[in-house]
């Protein structure tokens, strides 16, 4: 929320009894007001102060209103600012020429206090609803932006995420996605996603997972509400025959508690401190096809030092050995157990090795994210 | 010239008006110098502008008659006559007067 601050309107007149009668009426309604007596300080204060809303005599030796509405709209910064222009009664073509200049409402003098408050409220309300619709689109347009030039988080950028990861694509745009997020001071988003396709459109999708991750996995979500909200998303967006494959866990350090929700990947492998690993098997639909999805989520009491992992079937699949990821679980939990003593900084790196034995050549892209309780 | 009533017609309190008032004074005062002096210079265009000023702030503040005559200076300068004009602006001063006056008292 932004803080409450006055509405400024700007007064652009030459005459000082109009400027100080509308400034009087106008700060006993609550405004805050600027004043200009002539064009050129009405324009650089107009740039300076960025008001809600200008008052501005068209009538003025000099520099005429005119002139000056065109130096505002010209300006991309004022351009949007509501005017409404001073004209005497019996000018039509004042009136006329001012709306084609893009002012939004004249008022005319003799100033009758009662039209100016009403006119002002008026256009403040239009303009500020406008506004607050723009700055709303933009908001949800900076997620994508931003998702996009920062897709990927890094063990760095997060650190009391504590996990580490490898991330390797087959192709530029990778169908492979990985998100880790903080979702409040002690509760952690962990989300790997295999995009069917590996085009263009994966990266946008990557990228639009991104900011509906974001914007869904919050405090307030569980996190099958959170995957049921992209689901819904995602059908509108997905091209025909496009969907993804995603597992979210969802880390409560406060309350020690790990949740997993699968959307038709491959199972998260949960390895207790000291204990055997073992892969946590939870049904779900995949993302993006259905409009009605089913998910479950299985809930796990953790201690420090607990480690979990998400990863894509790249780390497991040998397509060219028609290999699928159900009859390589063995393999993979063996592996993380084998690798137990080794630090989560390494772990996903050195996991990767030892399925692939150092020298397989990759046929997919492959995410492993490795986490430590 | 009832201020209270005029301040009541535009919605200021009293005081707010009086202020407004003596502002008036003030710009009215070099508007009727710089009118005169059009005048005597027969300089419509200045005519005008000293006029349009007086006009504007006078009928802000309500004060009618001084708004209509200066409208009518207004609407024959703009069309290059200056008739009637030296008796408009005596009329206008006596006005004026009347309102350092009631502002006073």
């Amino acid at each position: 929320m932004q803080p409450k601050k006055d509405l400024v309107i700007l007064i652009v007149d030459d005459s000082p009894v109009s400027i100080k009668l509308l400034e009087t009426m106008l700060r006993k309604e609550g405004y805050a007001v600027v004043t200009a007596k002539d064009g050129p300080t009405g324009k650089r204060l107009a740039m300076e102060v960025m008001p809600d809303l200008v008052l501005l005599d068209i009538m003025m030796p000099g520099e005429d209103g005119f002139e000056v509405m065109k130096g505002l709209k010209k300006n991309a910064r004022c351009a949007t600012v509501p005017i409404i222009f001073l004209t005497g009664r019996d000018d039509m073509e004042a009136k006329l020429a001012g709306f084609e200049l893009g002012a939004v409402d004249y008022i005319t003098k003799p100033f009758h206090a009662p039209e100016v408050l009403a006119r002002v409220r008026l256009h403040l309300k239009l303009s500020l609803a406008t506004n607050s619709l723009i700055a709303d689109q933009a908001y949800r347009l900076k997620q994508l932006e931003q998702a996009q030039t920062s897709m990927l988080t890094t063990p760095d950028d997060l650190p009391a995420a504590r996990f580490s990861v490898h991330y390797s694509a087959l192709h530029e745009a990778g169908g492979d996605f990985y998100d880790v997020f903080q979702i409040s001071e002690d509760v952690f988003g962990y989300f790997v996603a295999d995009v069917s396709g590996h085009d263009i459109a994966t990266s946008f999708i990557t990228a639009a997972v991104k900011a509906l991750l974001k914007q869904n996995c919050t405090p307030i979500y569980s996190p099958v509400e959170s995957m049921r909200m992209i689901n819904d998303v995602l059908v509108e967006i997905l091209p025909d025959g496009i969907y993804l494959t995603a597992c979210y866990a969802n880390l409560n350090r406060n309350k020690n508690l790990l949740s997993i929700v699968n959307a038709g990947h491959p199972p998260v492998v949960y390895q207790p401190k000291g204990g055997e690993s073992r892969s946590v098997d939870v049904a779900g639909d995949v993302l993006g096809i259905f409009n009605e999805v089913c998910y479950a989520h299985e809930n796990i009491e953790v201690d420090t030092g607990d480690r979990f992992f998400l990863y894509t079937d790249g780390l497991v699949e040998r397509p060219a050995d028609r290999r699928l990821w159900a009859t390589c679980l063995p393999e993979l939990l063996a592996a993380c157990d084998k690798l137990k003593d080794v630090p989560v900084h390494e772990s996903a790196s050195k996991l990767l090795k030892e399925l692939t034995n150092g020298g397989r050549v990759p046929e997919d892209d492959i995410v492993v994210l490795g986490v430590e309780v | 010239m009832n201020f209270t009533e005029m301040a009541e017609a535009i919605g200021l309190a009293e005081d707010e008006f009086l202020e407004l008032v003596d502002l008036f004074l003030e710009t009215s005062a070099s508007d009727l110098g710089a009118l005169r002096s059009a005048i005597d210079e027969q300089d419509t265009r200045q005519v005008v502008e000293a006029v349009h000023s007086l006009k504007g702030s006078a009928g802000n503040l309500g004060f009618s008659q001084i708004y209509e005559i200066a409208r009518k200076v207004e609407e024959n300068a703009r069309r290059d006559s200056l008739e009637g004009a030296s008796e408009a602006v005596e009329a206008m001063r006596k006005i004026y007067n009347e309102i350092v006056s009631t502002a006073r008292g």
